[in-house]
């Protein structure tokens, strides 16, 4: 176990688009991230699925390393960051989001798969690494984060927040 | 300097109610993908944007107060947000150009 008390930065800074695609047989959704110059719209089948464009956001994907032990911190199986305005008291995130005291927001961390049919999710590692950069920003302010995998959510489709992501000036 | 001061001085007027810090440096950026990879702490964001976004990615990097530009107003839900993770709003007529030229006479970088 290492013992570094990690600094972390941002590496490895991709910026792309966030393209999110829906199932309109199962309500699924999901996402991917891509570096082309003009983000793909198709629709395919892949499975039980028949995915829909229904979206594109200008992004940024990054890494974290530590600059005391050099630990590298592969974030690729995260999309995205939402802030949670979860009140679902039925819902993981939602009990968390009730649970803080003020100054401390949870932010969702965004994986490719909203069903998580295949189990996987943002790794723990990432989401450890994660807080702990973010809080890094936060020192001595009295805020803090707290970052939590999207599976924590009950449905990360109907999840009430605030997707980190580029907006034109009249988005609402 | 702090943000009193700071508003004073450049003319800027107050959206919320949060705590008077200590700013330190300024950024300028429209893009929160920009902003949450590049903005430092306890700086000024200097912005045309007022969406929500914005706020969620000012929080993550320790933004001390944003000034949105060309007098601009947020929505009361981004004003919520903002006084809640503690993040100063204000707003100005100036365009981005001028307002930057403003921050840098009064000893800003």
């Amino acid at each position: 176990m290492s013992t570094c008390r990690h600094r972390w930065s941002m590496c490895n800074l991709r910026a792309g688009y966030l393209v999110v695609e829906g199932c309109p047989e199962c309500g699924a959704r999901a996402s991917f991230f891509t570096t082309e110059p003009v983000p793909p719209i198709d629709e395919y089948h892949e499975g039980k699925h028949w995915w829909i464009h229904l979206g594109s956001l200008q992004s940024v994907k990054f890494d974290l390393e530590c600059g005391g032990c050099g630990t590298l911190v592969n974030l690729d199986d995260m999309n995205g960051l939402m802030l949670s305005a979860c009140t679902d008291p039925e819902c993981g995130v939602g009990a968390l989001v009730r649970q803080q005291e003020p100054g401390s927001l949870i932010y969702v961390a965004l994986c490719a798969d909203s069903t998580h049919a295949d189990g996987k999710c943002v790794s723990p590692e990432g989401i450890e690494a994660l807080t702990q950069y973010f809080n890094q920003n936060l020192e001595g302010l009295g805020r803090s984060v707290v970052v939590v995998p999207c599976k924590l959510c009950n449905s990360i489709d109907k999840c009430r927040g605030t997707v980190i992501a580029d907006v034109g000036l009249t988005d609402l | 300097m702090k943000i009193s001061e700071l508003a004073e001085k450049a003319g800027l007027r107050s959206i919320n109610s949060c705590p008077d810090r200590e700013v330190e440096n300024v950024y300028i950026s429209d893009m929160v993908s920009d902003i949450i990879t590049t903005a430092k702490a306890n700086s000024i964001l200097v912005t045309l944007q007022t969406h929500k976004s914005l706020i969620a990615a000012a929080n993550l990097v320790g933004v001390a107060m944003i000034v949105i530009v060309k007098g601009r107003a947020p929505a009361a839900d981004v004003v919520d947000l903002a006084t809640k993770t503690g993040i100063a709003l204000f707003t100005s007529d100036l365009d981005t150009w001028s307002l930057a030229r403003k921050l840098t006479q009064l000893g800003l970088e």
